[in-house]
């Protein structure tokens, strides 16, 4: 921990932690695989799938398949991330309270609150952000939408792969898709979600880096590691108490999930 | 055309100086067509030679006339011939000896003697708009006569992309509201026979099932038999080496064009059209339209004219575009403008640390307007 936070200066070890900072484990581990999991898969399959959208390499050799392994690439990798958005599912019932659903449905009036404060801030119209452990209720919204849009294109591609295998299974579950929309839609949708989740990755590279600028909690290598570092007030707001109190002691704070009933703003 | 006569049909086929030997041919190509494996051959060529001749009647509504023509147009006499005379003829506005009044009474007199015997073929959509005044035959609307003839048929045979589900006429704006045959007669028993036009090999093996098993062949969720329409084209395209190979036709007569690549970027529905065109061809099996350098428009998908266009491009339009905005484009430009967000709002950001108040900086956690308690 080397980032300090209101003008201390005192670092004397790596483990130090900044003073009124209290280490706190938020990710868990099914949440840090589903992400990189997600990140990888998403980058194998935007390469492969505009490629077979667009097939830009001109491949000459009598060997060549390039399309086939483009294909076959596309279709482990989708079946990667469709792991991966089971695995966050499944956590958002069972994650601590950080990672549970409704991190990411604003259904209290505290949450609606905190996303208008949110948008208030990114429109210069605060003057701080409003920092939470977990997510701040306008990044957990966005999220909700993204794994809308992420189901989608499970859908949509499965739908489409099942035009290709004819497969019974799959058919129970998809095959009510084509008799929604033509497959050439369900094409079009499927290519469209590839742009709207590069979108979001802007987006969530630059919320993610102002984020982590503004608060200084050590919200990007807290994905890799698990625990943020959070301060008092951040704590107060969450439980109503200090655990750690001032001395700042590393704590593996609150690894148990509350009652979800009690979970706070 | 025939007359009522229900002579069988090597009868028929003698007095055309049809031999026995073209005559087991056809079978076997209808055996083939229909894929049943060999063996069959044998009940095939026996139920062809006993059947009598089901009377069939052939109506034709908003349509060109492509279909009659593809059934005509077969240079082979074989698939002409056998269709003519394997059942009996007794109405076709286009190709039969009589008409006006002469040629309704045939019309007539087959729905009053031969209820619930003969095949009606359907070409052409049918018009349900303004009460379907945009197609009358005889002062009678095309909704009218497929009503009466056709809920009075064995079976009815809906041939081509109009009679199926509205082709080329029901295509968006659709001004005369045309339907296919099953959604203007609902509950008659239909077979689809869709493709602009259709291929008359298969229905003449639609016809043959017909025969031999006295019913129809199995058929998928659009009534379309199975045989023909159960698989992708692109699974049966003699390119699709190229294809997973990675090798596509980037321009009318380029290099891959003259070498026969695959014609993917030229917008071939090949890959989600299903047919069986590439196994039967065209012309006598001759050649079909990819095998002669142009890409598949899926004509014998559902409401082709509306959903596999433009013909010529892999995806469809986005609605409400300019005709040419491609989903690619929008997709760069939304990511163009965020990029353009997220630099501004980081331009802002720092401002903002720079100007920001003492006492507003004093904790992240102290907005002026905090909400929570
Ligand atoms: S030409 Fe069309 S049908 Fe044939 S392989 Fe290429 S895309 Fe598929
Ligand atoms: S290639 Fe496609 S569009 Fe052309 S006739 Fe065959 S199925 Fe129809």
């Amino acid at each position: 921990m080397t980032e300090m936070h209101g003008g201390s200066r005192q670092i004397s070890g790596p483990y130090q932690l900044a003073p009124g900072r209290t280490r706190i484990y938020v990710w868990e581990k099914p949440v840090r695989f589903a992400h990189w999991l997600l990140v990888l898969s998403l980058v194998v399959l935007s390469v492969t799938g505009y490629y077979i959208y667009n097939p830009f390499v001109i491949s000459r050799g009598r060997a060549a398949y390039v399309m086939g392994t483009a294909r076959f690439i596309h279709l482990v990798a989708a079946w990667a991330f469709i792991a991966a958005i089971l695995v966050r599912f499944y956590w958002f019932f069972r994650g601590n309270r950080w990672a549970r659903i409704n991190q990411f449905i604003p259904t209290r009036r505290e949450r609606w609150q905190d996303a208008v404060e949110t948008v208030k801030y990114y429109m210069f119209r605060r003057w701080n952000p409003t920092p939470r452990i977990g997510h701040n209720a306008l990044a957990g919204a966005t999220y909700t939408l993204i794994f809308g849009i992420a189901v989608i294109e499970i859908i949509t591609g499965l739908a489409l792969y099942n035009n290709v295998v004819h497969s019974k299974c799959l058919g129970l579950l998809v095959g009510w898709v084509p008799r929604l929309a033509d497959i050439q839609w369900l094409r079009e949708i499927h290519f469209l979600v590839m742009f709207a989740l590069w979108f979001f990755f802007i987006h969530h590279m630059y919320s993610v880096l102002l984020a982590a600028s503004e608060e200084k909690n050590g919200c990007v290598e807290g994905m890799v590691s698990g625990y943020k570092f959070v301060t008092q007030a951040d704590l107060q707001r969450e439980f109503g108490t200090r655990p750690g109190g001032e001395k700042s002691e590393p704590v593996r704070a609150v690894r148990q999930t509350p009652a979800a009933g009690k979970v706070s703003g | 055309m025939g007359s009522l006569d229900q002579q069988t049909l090597p009868a028929a086929l003698k007095a055309r100086g049809v031999s026995r030997r073209q005559f087991v041919k056809f079978c076997s190509t209808m055996v083939a067509t229909l894929a049943l494996p060999p063996r069959y051959l044998g009940a095939v060529v026996k139920a062809m030679e006993s059947a009598r001749r089901p009377v069939l009647v052939w109506l034709e509504f908003q349509d060109c006339a492509g279909n009659s023509e593809s059934m005509l147009r077969t240079s082979n006499p074989t698939v002409t011939e056998f269709v003519l005379d394997l059942l009996s003829w007794e109405y076709h506005e286009t190709i039969m000896a009589g008409a006006g009044k002469q040629a309704e009474a045939a019309l007539e007199r087959v729905v009053r003697e031969h209820k619930g015997e003969y095949i009606a073929v359907v070409e052409g959509a049918i018009p349900t708009a303004d009460d379907g005044v945009y197609c009358t035959i005889a002062g009678r609307t095309a909704l009218e006569i497929a009503r009466h003839v056709c809920s009075s048929a064995a079976a009815s045979i809906a041939v081509g992309a109009c009679a199926w589900d509205g082709g080329l006429v029901r295509a968006n704006p659709n001004p005369t509201g045309a339907v296919g045959l099953q959604e203007a007669v609902p509950g008659i028993k239909v077979v689809n026979l869709g493709g602009c036009p259709h291929n008359p090999a298969n229905t003449a093996a639609v016809l043959v099932h017909y025969l031999t098993f006295h019913e129809m062949p199995a058929l998928d969720q659009y009534n379309r038999p199975l045989f023909a329409y159960g698989n992708i084209i692109h699974d049966q395209c003699e390119r699709r080496a190229h294809y997973d190979a990675g090798r596509y036709v980037e321009e009318w007569g380029d290099e891959g064009h003259r070498k026969g690549w695959c014609l993917y970027k030229m917008g071939c529905k090949g890959p989600e059209a299903t047919f069986n065109c590439p196994v039967v061809r065209w012309n006598d099996g001759t050649s079909w339209p990819v095998k002669s350098g142009h890409g598949c428009i899926a004509c014998a998908s559902h409401r082709f004219w509306d959903n596999k266009s433009p013909f010529y491009k892999r995806l469809p339009q986005v609605p409400g575009f300019g005709v040419d905005v491609t989903a690619e484009k929008i997709g760069w430009v939304a990511l163009g403008a965020m990029a353009g967000a997220a630099a501004a709002q980081a331009i802002g950001s720092t401002i903002r640390k720079k100007v920001r108040p003492p006492e507003a900086s004093e904790g992240p956690t102290k907005p002026s307007s905090s909400p929570e308690a």
